[in-house]
């Protein structure tokens, strides 16, 4: 594997989408590679930052409340009238 | 008797509770994602009501001990592809110039070769979440809704599925948007910040 068959999979890899015949190759290629593994490194150091800073909000608490009284009133046996 | 459920999906008032308790402890990773989808909060809100209003409706189609996060999140989805995306105030760019060749790493590389700091790590620390909010609402939705399915953790099929896409175009939009995000903080570090990535001056 060369530094681009490599680098092709780099999203891949930090994915976790590669097989696990592909993970030992690209494993390889990195343990004699310094820019590749740097280049890697740097990448998942980015996609943990994004992450990171999508996964913080929550949802408003009247949100929740309003959801809940929702799911109840459809959840409530028919009323005849 | 409580493994009845497991063969009829929920219904019956025991199980309705269950659901109820189940699916909203998904109430924030669908919030925040309709969030970024609708790009406004009231319009935010009514999808994800909405989301669980059907969800609560087909309750028995869900299979128990599936995914119930993915099956939530497919109907958000199209809850926001049929109905929402529609009513967007701005008809916003559905392509992207071509970034899918940019290359970060190797900016920051060249960018280490000239100045004695560590351009990466100054770059990524001085991302606040406000800049990748704002890139991610630049990101045409199409490669945004990838995105932000990748954010909250589904692989490249639980996308594909969800989206009744090939995992071909999942990869290539997952590889585009996030290039697209690195290119758009690229730009906003080199005019607001990192000495080392700052334009060479013309004389």
């Amino acid at each position: 594997m060369d530094c681009d068959d490599c680098v092709e999979r780099l999203y891949a890899f930090l994915d976790t989408e590669l097989t696990k015949a592909e993970i030992i190759e690209v494993r390889s290629h990195l343990e004699g590679c310094d820019d590749c593994d740097d280049n890697f490194l740097f990448e998942a150091r980015f996609l943990q930052q994004l992450r990171d800073c999508c996964t913080t909000d929550v949802a408003p608490a009247e949100l929740r409340q309003r959801v809940i009284l929702k799911l109840r009133a459809a959840s409530a046996p028919p009323t005849t009238t | 008797m409580t493994g009845g459920a497991t063969a009829v999906g929920y219904s019956g008032q025991v199980s309705s509770d269950t659901f109820e308790t189940e699916a909203l402890s998904f109430l924030d990773a669908l919030y925040r994602t309709a969030l970024r989808m609708t790009r406004s909060e009231a319009d935010a809100e009514d999808l994800v009501q909405e989301t669980y209003i059907k969800a609560f409706r087909f309750r028995e189609q869900f299979t128990p001990g599936t995914n119930l996060k993915a099956w939530l999140f497919r109907i958000l989805t199209n809850t926001f592809i049929n109905s929402y995306r529609r009513r967007q105030a701005q008809p916003e760019m559905t392509e992207l110039d071509d970034v899918s060749e940019f290359d970060l790493y190797r900016k920051m590389s060249d960018a280490r070769a000239t100045s004695s700091g560590d351009p990466e790590s100054e770059f990524l620390e001085r991302i606040v979440d406000t800049e990748v909010k704002d890139a991610l609402g630049e990101l045409p939705e199409k490669f945004r809704t990838v995105v932000l399915l990748d954010v909250e953790g589904f692989s490249y099929k639980e996308i594909a599925e969800m989206l009744e896409i090939p995992i071909g175009t999942v990869m290539s939009r997952l590889h585009r948007g996030r290039k697209f995000l690195q290119k758009r903080l690229y730009d906003h570090a080199q005019e607001h910040g990192i000495a080392a990535l700052r334009t060479p001056q013309k004389g």
